[in-house]
């Protein structure tokens, strides 16, 4: 049972059209893998298929992650299983407020077939506690704990709280879509900082950084670049190559690839 | 409180007649005004047809089966010795009949009209049960008084009638519970409320139904709010086989005020109908209405509200939102919102609505973090009720919270 993440010639589809066509590519644990691409290049379709959204087809492919293809898997269950998606456009749920969806979501994974929920539920003080800390690393105020989950919250406090959930989970496998849109340079150095934290604290947990500049990779240093670019995986290599790309743009690598494609 | 005696019932609507009424009010020495509105509440009631309502079908209701109880069986108060010595009133409205006549006559009818249509006729007519608040000038009570009705043992239907008086600067919270065990067969609940605010006075006024199945249930509920006055009213709507209420708030002082929240679920063989009107009529006058449903199964609720600005009202604020969501394909929710404006000064008005299914983003979200897909529905759902379920006591907020979960 291996706990890399592993997708073999994933191809998806939306709305009749196809996304990913042949992604391959393989997660570590403890490394940290970088996914960056052009806009529209598939790179949040992918995030949303690992995480087992409804509304995107797979149409061939798998993706194994401990021993199960979970693509065959519900998102609640992919997420027991240790998987974790930072959304780039977190959901609001009102009256749900932010201590009790993390509670509920705790509980979740804590749960047992065929015990009773309570028995395995978080101790109150415990989750509080946590609750806390968390959210002091992250510079969350206390209040939001009492707020309703992403309602009304700007952007960067989205953000913020998507990385407190993760930080609550700690999940062994984390994706981070986009995480960098839309957050200024003390709101990302603040999320980064609750990824380092995390990644430090949990040395085995494999991170899948997904974005379209390299400025986030300053501040989350990545072990492994792959370049995505029309759904499929087109150039691998270290950090060097989001330094590349950072300062040629994605057109010479199009060329080389597209080129030699039509050669 | 209950009276130690033992129920007895009218005869069944078939055959009851006015004396039959009047044999009731003269044995407890009923004064002559409250027979004289019985009666005349009766003939009504005898002689008017059934309203139309296009949306409440009441065809397999059987009304000449409604056999009123008399006497008060059906009302549980809540007793608080403390309440005396600050001049509260808190009875069963039937026991203050003689020692407070001057207020209960000033007061009953004047809001819910026994006139307005046959079921209100029948309420005055035979109404035994319901309770009677009185708080006086400048008294602020902090625990909340509450009234439980429900079935007498042995009987199908009641009818209570409640009158809530609060006074210039007194502030109060009142509780209404309807309840009942689940009925073999076919019973009928016919309550009214009404409540009077005096001036720069704060109310929050909680009425909750949760019927078991069976229960037919039309009522009125109606509150008159003064100058610079607060009303908060919280509604939860939750049980029965069908709801007929009419509900309404006065804004007639300056400056008067109500934030209105309701929250309504209809599940299978469910029909629930709200019809909440607010009408401004004073100057600077603010109203928020969100009204919230849920329907799940073969259910079916109907929003059928109005707000009207009258000819006079200056500088008003009214907002309305009413959501629904949608648990199942079979589903059914109908919003008829209505804004009658008779007034050039309109301060802000606005309405918003929205009913569908629960969002498949937010589920997506939630599972995503483990979740499963029925225990997120739980959480949007209570989520959705939130706004309601925050404003009540642990316990009640407990119980409707158990109740609801049960539905979903």
């Amino acid at each position: 049972m291996s706990n890399d993440l592993v997708i073999k010639d994933l191809h998806v589809r939306i709305e009749e059209k196809e996304i990913l066509k042949g992604v391959n590519l393989t997660v570590k644990p403890g490394m940290i893998h970088a996914i960056m691409g052009p806009n529209g290049s598939g790179k949040s379709t992918l995030a949303y298929t690992l995480a087992g959204h409804p509304a995107y087809e797979v149409t061939g492919g798998e993706a194994w992650y401990k021993g199960q293809n979970i693509l065959e898997l519900g998102a609640d269950e992919r997420s027991k299983l240790g998987l974790f998606l930072a959304f780039q456009y977190p959901v609001a749920i009102p009256g749900v407020t932010v201590a009790n969806f993390l509670r509920s979501a705790i509980n979740a994974h804590r749960a047992e077939e065929g015990t009773d929920p309570k028995q395995t539920a978080i101790p109150m003080a415990q989750f509080r506690k946590e609750l806390r800390d968390r959210m002091s690393t992250l510079e969350v105020d206390d209040s939001f704990a009492r707020r309703y989950l992403n309602e009304g919250f700007s952007g960067g406090e989205k953000k913020r709280i998507e990385i407190l959930q993760m930080a609550m989970l700690k999940p062994s496998m984390a994706i981070m879509d986009e995480t960098d849109s839309g957050l200024d340079i003390d709101a990302l150095r603040i999320v980064s900082h609750g990824v380092n934290t995390l990644a430090q604290e949990q040395p085995d947990m494999g991170v899948l950084v997904i974005t379209h500049y390299q400025r986030l990779l300053n501040y989350i240093k990545p072990h492994f670049v792959s370049v995505m670019m029309e759904g499929r995986i087109v150039r691998e290599g270290g950090p060097e190559l989001a330094l590349e790309l950072e300062e040629k743009g994605y057109d010479w690598i199009r060329e080389e690839v597209f080129s030699n494609a039509g050669a | 409180m209950q009276e130690r005696n033992e129920l007895t019932l009218l005869p069944a609507l078939s055959e009851l007649t006015d004396e039959h009424i009047v044999n009731t009010a003269r044995a407890v020495n009923e004064p002559g005004w409250l027979l004289l509105k019985r009666q005349q509440a009766w003939k009504h009631f005898a002689d008017s047809v059934p309203p139309f309502w296009r949306r409440t079908d009441l065809t397999k209701f059987k009304s000449e089966q409604v056999a009123a109880p008399v006497g008060v069986f059906g009302t549980q108060l809540e007793l608080d010795e403390t309440l005396a010595a600050q001049g509260v009133i808190f009875m069963p409205l039937g026991a203050v009949l003689r020692d407070q006549e001057p207020l209960v006559r000033q007061y009953f009818g004047t809001a819910v009209d026994p006139l307005a249509h046959k079921f209100t006729a029948l309420h005055a007519a035979l109404w035994q049960d319901g309770v009677f608040l009185y708080v006086p000038k400048h008294v602020a009570l902090e625990k909340p008084i509450r009234a439980t009705f429900t079935f007498p043992e042995g009987a199908t239907s009641i009818f209570p009638h409640n009158i809530v008086i609060v006074e210039e600067g007194a502030s109060v919270t009142f509780i209404e519970e309807y309840t009942s065990d689940d009925m073999a067969g076919q019973a009928f609940a016919s309550p009214a409320t009404e409540i009077f605010i005096g001036d720069n006075a704060s109310v929050r006024y909680i009425t909750a139904q949760n019927w078991g199945k069976g229960v037919y249930t039309v009522g009125s509920q109606i509150a008159k709010v003064g100058n610079n006055s607060n009303l908060e009213w919280i509604a939860l709507n939750l049980g029965g086989k069908l709801q007929h209420l009419e509900a309404e708030t006065y804004l007639e002082g300056n400056g008067s005020r109500v934030d209105w929240q309701a929250s309504t679920f209809a599940e299978d063989g469910q029909t629930l109908l709200t019809a909440p009107w607010l009408r401004h009529i004073g100057a600077n006058t603010e109203g928020h209405m969100d009204f919230k449903t849920v329907v799940n199964g073969g259910g079916y609720t109907t929003f059928d509200g109005m707000i009207k600005i009258e000819k006079g009202s200056r500088e008003t604020i009214s907002r309305l939102e009413e959501h629904a969501i949608h648990l199942s394909e079979k589903a059914r929710s109908d919003s008829i919102p209505g804004l009658r404006i008779d007034t050039n000064d309109v301060q802000r008005a606005g309405h918003a609505s929205t009913s569908g299914q629960v969002d498949e983003e937010m589920l997506f979200y939630m599972r995503s973090r483990g979740i499963q897909r029925d225990d997120a529905m739980k959480l949007i759902v209570m989520g959705f009720f939130e706004p309601v379920l925050d404003r009540l006591s642990a316990d009640m907020r407990e119980r409707m919270t158990g109740i609801i979960e049960g539905k979903i």
